[in-house]
């Protein structure tokens, strides 16, 4: 049975960044390329600055609970196009596509 | 050759002596460096030799513009090169770098201000295949659909088919030899992976031996077909030959090495014109020992006759009336080292005639 | 200082197809060659009080427009552009041989000078700020920046709004006003006094025509502006002349899509942008009316008072 992936900020990405009501751009200094991100994903982004983690563990940072599918299941359509966009990458686990 | 040396030759050879250039000279200059390719290199050859400051404003502001440039190039780079690791990092293969991308990675001095359009790759023959589908699986895609394009990479040249990644754009050219399996000079492939060095700090790349990328761009100049980047190639053969030679064991193995992979003629070229044209200090027992490479005298008066042009800065003020027969004939010349006549005539016939799209132009 | 008027016809000429013309514009000096008579005309009327530079100083870009050669010189001939032995374009007719030169003078610069971010919009001052106006073909950008032009606003660019990397301020590159098709005729009326090209039809981008820059725009080329306000403005038949705020985040995506060098920038051109949504107000602007639209800008300056 496979475990859930650990994600993680692609090492060396410093998240540089700009937020105004409710809205960021990104600057991926990795890429080069720049992204509209709401607030919230920006907030994602600097839990896993912080530390890898799994989507369980980063539903659970908000007080909500952990295991509602589907809001794991956002998380995880989020993590995935936040990987395509080179800023996250899975440590262990399963792999993105 | 015609007396005095272009001023791009001279700032080439003595990058201090760019202070003394009057603003004539410098608008000049400038045009001749653009035409080259070489904007980016001749700004931080000026840097390192402290005397940007001293240049025209108008200059300095250049520069700057084309440093801006280069600075990108290097972080599409860095990131490309990423992306192939984790595309090819499951074969456990060596990921050899060649020509621009290898100095590039490896931090070389003929990396600086080197722009470059392609990552070139050199891998076993026999990985072809799986290194293809693994690019295919990670977003590049192939080009050159045309049947005849396909054959002429795949079955006649060295290498697949650039592949050209669908989101980034950026392109892979995969090689599995240096020179094509039909062409004259067959220098082992085999022999050039066993040597290859691996790049401190990026994981899993690697470039060739110092000896085997000076012999590299050796044959890459002096076989290829065209010469738009003659001079910058002929510089980045100079900056190789002045970083290694540091290294008195780099001038004792170089002959040797360029005879094991019947690489004697071009390595005999690049010397050649390298020390005329730019001033490379090359030890005289090297000289001596690769002149045993060059081919009789009439065909290197010749050969002298053409290169000498065809290595001029690629701009009207160096041009002469010979300049585009010069070249015509190095581009025939080109072709025909890498591919015996009959094909060399069936290739240009079909280019000409058959291929279904012009490239666009730059 | 030498001008282009200062030279005079003969010598304008002489230039044109010998050593070249090193023509100021802004804080670009251009080396221009071409052997065409048509284009030297238009050249020193547009051009007249631009400076002119010796022989022999350096130049930032040079630009050949030449004719065909060969038979081609006969029929249907054509103005090639040459940068230094490139040819970046494709030939056009003879007779758009200054469009083409304008378009040249654009492409050098959006092309290539990375000291500043390069926007695609036009960029107007006044009371020692500036208002840019990025925007897509289509959206009336020339022609309202014309009509602001000639009712006190100072021209600082029409085309190619460049923010300087190291403070934020605007750098003017003053160059004669391009405008297409019905708008020729509308600024014709709306500034009776302004000096026009002949209109040139069937270029690419319709019918198109060159509204020379006042001597005064000229003259304070040196003077740089700090942005004030981004409107990306869109002419509509009937609309009252209205000001939408642009949430900031969004107006960076869309000054980053309006900019040439953004992405060849890197973090300096994603540093320049935040600065400029950050110090700018941002606003979307529908109109039909131009001398509402005119108001709408005074407005705009005696809030800042």
């Amino acid at each position: 049975m496979r475990s859930p992936p650990i994600w993680r900020l692609v090492p060396g990405q410093r998240l540089v960044h700009r937020c105004h009501d409710g809205e960021c751009v990104l600057f991926n200094d990795l890429t080069g390329d720049t992204h509209l991100l709401d607030e919230s994903a920006l907030a994602l982004l600097e839990a896993l600055r912080q530390a890898p983690q799994s989507a369980a563990d980063l539903a659970g940072l908000d007080g909500l609970p952990d295991s509602d599918p589907t809001l794991l299941a956002e998380l995880d359509d989020l993590l995935a196009d936040l990987a395509a966009l080179s800023l996250v990458d899975a440590a262990a686990g399963g792999q993105p596509c | 050759m015609r007396p005095p040396l272009p001023l791009l030759l001279q700032a080439l050879r003595a990058p201090g002596a760019m202070a003394r250039f009057s603003e004539r000279e410098w608008d000049l200059l400038l045009r001749q460096a653009l035409a080259a390719n070489l904007a980016p290199t001749l700004g931080l050859l000026a840097e390192e030799h402290g005397v940007l400051a001293a240049l025209p404003a108008r200059v300095v502001r250049r520069f700057a513009w084309a440093r801006t440039v280069w600075e990108r190039h290097l972080l599409a780079v860095d990131f490309e090169l990423g992306q192939l690791r984790r595309a090819l990092g499951e074969t456990g293969l060596p990921l050899i770098l060649l020509k621009g991308t290898a100095y590039a990675a490896a931090g070389l001095p003929a990396s600086a201000g080197r722009l470059f359009s392609d990552i070139d790759l050199l891998v076993p023959k026999d990985c072809l295949p799986e290194v293809e589908s693994l690019l295919l699986l990670h977003g590049w895609a192939g080009t050159h659909h045309d049947e005849y394009d396909q054959r002429y990479y795949r079955e006649w040249m060295h290498e697949l088919p650039p592949m050209q990644h669908m989101r980034r754009a950026s392109v892979v050219d995969v090689h599995h030899a240096i020179l094509p399996e039909t062409a004259a000079m067959r220098p082992d492939p085999a022999r050039l992976r066993a040597a290859a060095r691996p790049i401190p700090g990026r994981d899993g790349f690697y470039t060739l031996a110092p000896c085997d990328m000076v012999l590299h761009s050796a044959v890459h100049l002096f076989s290829e077909g065209e010469y738009h980047h003659g001079l910058r190639d002929l510089f980045d053969l100079h900056r190789l030959l002045v970083d290694f030679g540091a290294d008195p064991g780099f001038w004792a193995a170089l002959p040797a090495r360029a005879r094991e992979l019947e690489l004697a003629r071009p390595l005999s070229y690049a010397l050649r014109y390298c020390t005329r044209l730019l001033g490379t200090p090359v030890p005289a027992a090297v000289l001596e020992a690769a002149a045993g490479g060059a081919p009789n005298p009439a065909l290197l008066a010749l050969m002298d006759a053409l290169f000498l042009r065809a290595l001029q800065p690629p701009h009207p003020s160096c041009a002469d009336a010979f300049d585009s027969a010069a070249r015509a004939v190095l581009y025939i010349r080109g072709n025909w080292l890498r591919m015996p006549p009959l094909l060399l005539s069936r290739h240009l016939f079909h280019k000409a005639f058959l291929s279904p799209k012009a490239e666009p132009a730059q | 200082m030498l001008t282009v008027a200062g030279l005079g016809p003969a010598a304008l000429a002489a230039r044109l197809r010998g050593p070249g013309l090193r023509l100021q514009t802004g804080p670009f000096v251009t080396c221009v060659h071409s052997p065409l008579a048509g284009l030297a005309g238009t050249l020193g009327a547009m051009y007249a009080d631009y400076p002119v530079l010796a022989e022999g100083s350096v130049a930032d870009f040079h630009v050949r427009l030449s004719r065909s050669t060969g038979l081609r010189r006969f029929v249907r001939p054509q103005v090639h552009f040459h940068y230094d032995g490139m040819a970046p374009f494709q030939p056009l007719p003879l007779d758009q041989a200054f469009p083409m030169f304008e378009w040249a003078m654009n492409w050098c610069v959006s092309s290539q000078a990375n000291s500043w971010l390069l926007i695609h919009a036009a960029v107007v001052e006044k009371g020692g700020v500036a208002a840019i106006l990025p925007a897509p073909p289509g959206s009336g950008k020339s022609t309202l920046c014309a009509a602001l032009v000639n009712r006190g606003w100072r021209l600082l660019s029409d085309e190619l709004t460049m923010v300087r990397l190291g403070d934020g301020n605007i750098d003017p590159l003053p160059r004669p006003v391009s405008l297409k098709n019905a708008s020729i005729g509308i600024i014709r009326d709306y500034a009776p006094a302004a000096a026009f090209t002949r209109p040139v039809a069937d270029t690419v981008k319709g019918t198109v025509a060159h509204m020379r820059a006042s001597s005064d725009s000229v003259a304070r080329a040196a003077e740089a502006a700090a942005p004030a306000w981004i409107v990306f403005p869109q002419w509509q038949a009937g609309a009252a002349a209205t000001l939408v705020p642009v949430p900031q985040a969004r107006a960076h995506m869309r000054v980053a899509e309006n900019a040439f060098n953004y992405s060849l920038l890197g973090e300096a051109g994603f540093d320049a942008v935040a600065r400029l949504v950050e110090t700018a107000r941002t606003f979307d602007f529908r109109y039909s009316v131009l001398d509402d639209a005119i108001a709408v800008f005074e407005q705009l300056l005696a809030q800042r008072a």
